[in-house]
């Protein structure tokens, strides 16, 4: 039984990492001011670019390298666009995940056709290095080291990366500055920063932390191409909800992940937990699967309505969001 | 010190705008058909075959127009909603939900209406589909007037909350659900009485369909509105400056809801007639219009006449992979995905360079 | 003398329109110079030039001596120049102390440095303010957050201070406590140059002023050695005949009378203060004031698009006070108001002319559509008779140029057939022909027995345009003369807040003879 919820805190971490990497990247990007809604697009880019090269060099590394990369270099084509261009940012953005989407499917259709086929994970030194590593001591704990130390190492990344960004954003210097182009980009402006370099840096940086989670789905999708499901599946979307849910801090987009996986995990294993446990979570069931897929959507929805309700002040939604900054406009 | 200076061109000439966009269209089809040749496929053959969406040497010809006409009906009627919407600078990209609910609601209509005259129902499936989409469309531009919460993350959630009403709806087998087939064990959409069929003129084995003529005059309606009205008037004035629009008078809040009303009801009439000439709803009902109507929209830069020409390229190119995927295995329907990014990301491209200007910035002539 | 900053023959045009022509100005080492000229005189321009927003056309500047060049707003602060804003460029939601490390240089590359904070206190201590550093810029009074501005160029080092304005917006002991600080920053070494409108203040901090008037560099007294009234007259200049006509009408009857009005601007200050006045047909009421005495506020006001917080209007007998715009407007009460940026109210600029035309009476036509055809007949109109320069009716506004765009408003106003016309700033930016062509229609108008509040920056075309003059200072009633009985001298001290005849020779200006008001709601 203990096994049961074991399982399931394992699965809340290994299924829903990817959430964090799609929200931290977000957040980076909005922080400086830009709305970007090609999550999706972006992630699905850096998944398929990461996968085939790091599948043919059978190395983590330079997958992760590589889809980090191909995602900014998405990012480069949003800032171009948005920042240079000045061109609307919600449709860009949307564009991007249309686009994004279409070349997953075109890129794995035109493979799995051809002769050499879609390359496979399994049993490969790739596959090998995504797998959970052992951690002398701490993997061993019963109970607690399979649910929390029995993960592979992009999964410690990803928790990595949404701290270390807390501190960028809390600590330094350029993360002072680029909270303040999200701001008042006209203010930052007039004291001497960059504003569209620090733009064009953050919101490459971003966008290829995106692509490592969606490396990270594909590689958890063992490898394997479908020709009707997108190997991300609407993740990006639900980071770009988690966002929101978060209230633009990395710190809490940790926690965000944590309750959106719960959520994701109970529609998964609901059956499981009821079998475990009949007379405790029985009931469960009887909730249809559906509700917790729309789950986060609705939450951010409610929090999006009552934070407009409440003192804006709280908030920390950048003042300068989805608008295009222009100088001449002082 | 920027010696390069972009300045807004005084003037935008059609006809600039027409040769750069002209020039962004034939680099995307080029960068296609790199992709394409790279794939071992011939180009030329590929996009003939594309754009004359299987239509020559096949005696099922109609057939092809009548495909093309049921993905082009949705979309066209989409993306003049969107247009009204974004004209008032409201960004309603909840295209998908509001069509979602719109289909819901119809269907309730026709799985309900055996026996009824078929005029009734597909006019009651109309109206239901068009009052529940336009209240909910009411109901988020009133939280942005009133409280200003951001209609673009609204939409958005709705989309994927209606997302998952229409999959619970489709694989919950249950005594209420007539949405499904009583005759399967699976759970599988069922498909409508006649009474909710659409119907249309039949002209030799062609069929056209009401729905086709019923968009064909909503963009000539919708151009007049836009164009001609005393509403459309003020939809202008509130996109081009909300503080004008105060200052004339106008109830800002007012227009901003019936505007709403009307663009989201109108992606529920989008939504009725596709439901009703599909004869069925699906999950993927969509075909995913709420995301590409905003593509047409902006392509179109909020122009009817545009947005009708554009809906028709459009459908051509997405029904054209359809068509051309038999022939062609190693590529599906989202090569046209592609290609629309590639279009729409040129044409921004384009735009920019139609608009603006590189000038050298005049340097200061010290005494 | 050593001079902290020399300027030689600075020029600088936007456009067709000269702000600055052949600039010479020097602020010598430790002292405060005061700059002193009307609204448009071009201050603001050239103490851009220094921080680096604009560069100049023509002309050399010079810091201690050395000739430079300011290309950025980052050489200005190279150079040891500060300047703070009219309009404050702070982060709202940041503390006072993340304001000020964004723009710290040298100060820790990429982790805040350590002595970031004992730093900043130990600059805020030395002048004497008293911040809390923790404190959000949302939570601020104004002058708190124009503390929080000194404090910041201060610690980037600058020691070329300038403040556009900065008592604009104060109490009379925050400007004492202000004030306190400049003398002190003096003392330290810096140098301090100080844009203001008030004279009184003027003499109280400066050690020299430097006067600007249109554009053109007057000349730079020593504060000591002159008084009030020179200044006023270096400022104003002396009295230009203008070839404006002034037809003489019979005045009417008050058309519209305002009594007791107070109204807060948008930072909920207050902006009017218990304002009385009255218009009657057949007269131009011209206002003047320095920039931003309540002249904004007051037109909003009267068109309904501001809420008043106390007193009554009355236009021909009813209260308009409550009325929605729309009311207002069908009421015979017009306002056409040119903000600085000439686009902002009134017009839809993507909207052709046409289009603009209608925007206040498109609903009158009858049935569903809007009547364009009479409107193009209407644009075509004004087109002829204003002489306005444009391809065709249906040209979008924003491709005009500025006269031709003011044109367009105010020949709209006109069209409607008020019987009062409210219209601020109508020749803002004009050339000469374009200006004289507007004070014609307003003459036509006046001619009609419309009454015409002409909100203005111009001396010399108020006194040859207007009937009466009315002056406010910081919102409250100075004075209303009589055109003709008056000097420019007069107006320059009662807009500096100097002189108050509002209470002379036991008659109130304001109060019309003949009010519509009965005297219970005169009091009320």
């Amino acid at each position: 039984m203990l096994d049961v919820l074991t399982l399931f805190l394992f699965n809340i971490i290994v299924y829903n990492i990817p959430l964090l990497y799609g929200t931290t990247g977000e957040i980076m990007i909005e922080k400086s001011g830009s709305l970007n809604l090609g999550v999706e697009g972006t992630m699905a880019i850096g998944a398929v670019a990461g996968y085939l090269v790091g599948a043919r060099c059978d190395n983590l590394f330079i997958a992760c390298v590589v889809s980090f990369i191909a995602s900014g270099l998405v990012g480069l084509l949003f800032s171009f666009l948005t920042v240079t261009l000045q061109a609307n940012q919600n449709v860009t953005g949307l564009t991007i995940t249309t686009f994004g989407v279409a070349f997953y499917y075109f890129v794995g259709n035109a493979l799995s056709n051809s002769p050499e086929g879609w390359p496979k994970l399994s049993g490969t030194r790739l596959d090998a290095q995504s797998q959970a590593i052992h951690i002398p001591g701490l993997s061993d704990i019963p109970f607690i080291g399979k649910a929390f130390f029995s993960h592979g190492i992009l999964v410690y990344a990803g928790i990595l990366i949404a701290v270390l960004m807390w501190l960028y954003f809390k600590k330094t210097v350029p993360g002072l500055k680029l909270r303040a182009i999200g701001e008042n980009p006209a203010a930052a402006d007039s004291l001497g920063v960059n504003v569209a370099l620090y733009k064009y840096a953050h919101i490459i940086v971003g966008s290829g932390i995106m692509g490592l989670g969606g490396l990270y789905m594909g590689l958890n999708m063992g490898g394997t191409f479908e020709g009707s499901n997108c190997w991300i599946n609407g993740y990006g979307w639900i980071s770009i909800a988690l966002v929101i849910f978060a209230n633009w801090s990395p710190a809490k987009a940790i926690l965000g992940t944590f309750l959106f996986g719960f959520f994701n995990t109970l529609r998964v294993q609901n059956a499981a937990l009821a079998y475990a446990f009949p007379n405790a979570l029985g009931w469960l069931t009887k909730i249809p699967s559906h509700f917790f897929s729309a789950l986060p959507f609705i939450i951010t929805l409610i929090v999006l309505i009552t934070s407009s309700l409440t003192a804006k002040g709280k908030s920390g939604e950048p003042q300068a969001i989805g608008r295009n900054y222009y100088r001449e406009d002082r | 010190m920027r010696r390069y200076h972009l300045v807004r061109r005084a003037d935008a000439k059609l006809n600039r705008t027409l040769i750069y966009y002209a020039i962004g269209l034939l680099v995307s089809l080029t960068i296609g058909a790199i992709l394409l040749w790279a794939l071992g496929i011939n180009p030329f053959q590929y996009y003939g075959k594309m754009l004359t969406i299987g239509l020559v040497g096949n005696k099922y010809g109609y057939k092809s127009i009548e495909g093309l006409l049921k993905v082009f009906v949705p979309l066209l009627i989409t993306s003049l909603a969107l247009s009204l919407s974004f004209k008032m600078r409201f960004w309603n990209i909840g295209g998908e939900g509001e069509f979602l609910i719109g289909a819901i609601c119809a269907s309730i209509v026709a799985f309900n209406s055996s026996g009824m005259p078929n005029f009734v129902t597909v006019v009651l499936m109309c109206l239901a589909a068009m009052i529940s989409s336009g209240i909910i469309g009411v109901a988020i531009a009133a939280l942005k007037v009133k409280f200003n919460t951001n209609e673009t993350l609204m939409t958005l959630m709705l989309n994927y909350i209606m997302l998952y009403v229409i999959r619970y709806i489709g694989d919950t087998k249950a005594d209420w659900n007539f949405f499904l087939r009583e005759d399967s064990e699976r759970p599988i959409f069922g498909s409508f009485p006649e009474s909710a069929m659409m119907g249309g003129i039949p002209l030799g084995k062609f069929k056209l369909l009401w729905a086709v003529i019923i968009a064909v005059l909503l963009t000539a309606i919708v151009y007049i509105y836009l164009k001609y009205t005393k509403h459309g008037y003020e939809i202008s004035v509130v996109g081009d400056s909300a503080a004008t629009a105060k200052y004339a008078g106008m109830g800002v809040g007012k227009i901003v809801l019936r505007t709403m009303f009307i663009s989201s009801a109108l992606i529920g009439l989008a939504a009725a007639l596709a439901v009703s000439s599909a004869g069925t709803i699906s999950d993927t009902i969509t075909n995913d219009v709420g995301w590409t109507g905003i593509i047409v929209a902006w392509l179109s830069k909020l122009s009817v006449p545009a947005v009708f020409v554009t809906a028709i390229l459009i459908s051509i190119l997405q029904y054209g992979c359809q068509a051309a995927a038999t022939q062609y295995p190693a590529i599906d329907v989202n090569f046209a995905d592609l290609l629309q990014g590639i279009i729409l990301f040129s044409v921004l491209v384009a735009d920019f360079a139609a608009n603006f200007r590189l000038i050298k910035k005049e340097d200061a002539k010290n005494a | 003398m050593e001079y902290a900053i020399e300027l030689k023959g600075i020029s600088k045009s936007f456009g067709p329109v000269a702000a600055n022509k052949n600039i010479n100005l020097s602020l010598a080492k430790g002292e405060i110079l005061a700059l002193l000229g009307e609204n448009g005189s071009g201050k603001t321009t050239l103490m851009n030039m220094l921080s680096g927003i604009y560069m100049p056309d023509s002309g050399s500047i010079f810091i201690d001596g050395k000739k430079v060049e300011i290309n950025s707003p980052e050489d200005s602060g190279k150079l040891g120049i500060g300047m703070v804003h009219q309009h404050f460029k702070l982060v709202e939601r940041f503390t006072a102390l993340e304001n000020i490390r964004i723009g710290m240089r040298g100060e820790g590359r990429f982790f805040h440095g350590a002595e970031v904070r004992k730093k900043i206190e130990e600059t805020a201590a030395k002048f004497g303010f008293d911040i809390d550093l923790d404190k959000k810029v949302s939570n601020m009074a104004v002058s708190e957050k124009q503390t929080l501005e000194i404090l910041k160029v201060l610690c980037y080092g600058a020691r070329i201070i300038i403040l556009d304005e900065p008592t604009a917006v104060l109490t009379v002991q925050e400007i004492e406590k202000l004030f306190n600080v400049l003398r002190k920053m003096k003392e330290e070494g810096h140098s301090i140059i100080i844009i203001t409108h008030k004279l009184n203040e003027v003499m109280a901090i400066s050690d020299r002023v430097a006067v600007l008037r249109h554009g053109d560099y007057i000349g730079t007294v020593v504060t000591k050695e002159t008084d009030e009234k020179t200044l006023t007259e270096l400022m104003v200049g002396r009295k230009i005949t203008l070839n404006i006509d002034r037809p003489i009408i019979e005045k009417t009857h008050p058309l519209l009378e305002i009594r007791d009005l107070t109204i807060k601007n948008d930072e909920g200050a207050t902006a009017i203060d218990h304002i009385n006045f009255y218009i009657r047909g057949g007269e131009i009421l011209g206002v003047a004031g320095i920039a931003g005495s309540g002249q904004k506020e007051l037109c909003e006001a009267i068109a309904g698009l501001r809420k008043i917080e106390e007193g009554q209007m009355i236009h021909e007998g009813e209260s308009i006070v409550g009325m929605s715009p729309k009311k207002i407007l069908e009421h015979g009460v017009s306002m056409s108001f040119i903000p600085e940026d000439r686009l902002g109210m009134g017009l839809a600029p993507s909207l052709s002319i046409t289009d603009n035309m209608i925007l206040k009476n498109y609903n009158e036509s009858k049935g569903l559509f809007v009547d364009r055809k009479s409107a193009r007949e209407e644009a075509q109109k004004v087109i002829d008779k204003l002489e306005i320069i444009t391809p065709s009716t249906e040209t979008p506004v924003r491709r005009l140029s500025g006269g031709n765009v003011q044109k367009v408003l105010l020949g709209r106003e006109i069209k409607s057939g008020p019987n009062v016309l409210i219209t601020a700033y109508p020749v803002r930016g004009l050339d000469i022909n374009s200006s004289y062509t507007i004070y014609n229609i307003l003459n036509e108008e006046k001619k009609k027995g419309v009454g015409i509040l002409f909100v203005g920056e111009d001396l010399d075309v108020m006194l040859s345009l207007c009937d009466k003059i009315m002056v406010i200072c910081h919102g409250r009633l100075q004075g209303v003369v009589n055109s003709d009985h008056t000097t420019k001298e007069e107006i320059g001290l009662m807009m500096t807040g100097t002189l108050n005849i509002v209470n002379k020779e036991g008659k109130t200006d304001g109060i019309a003879k003949d009010s519509a008001f009965t005297d219970e709601e005169g009091k009320a």
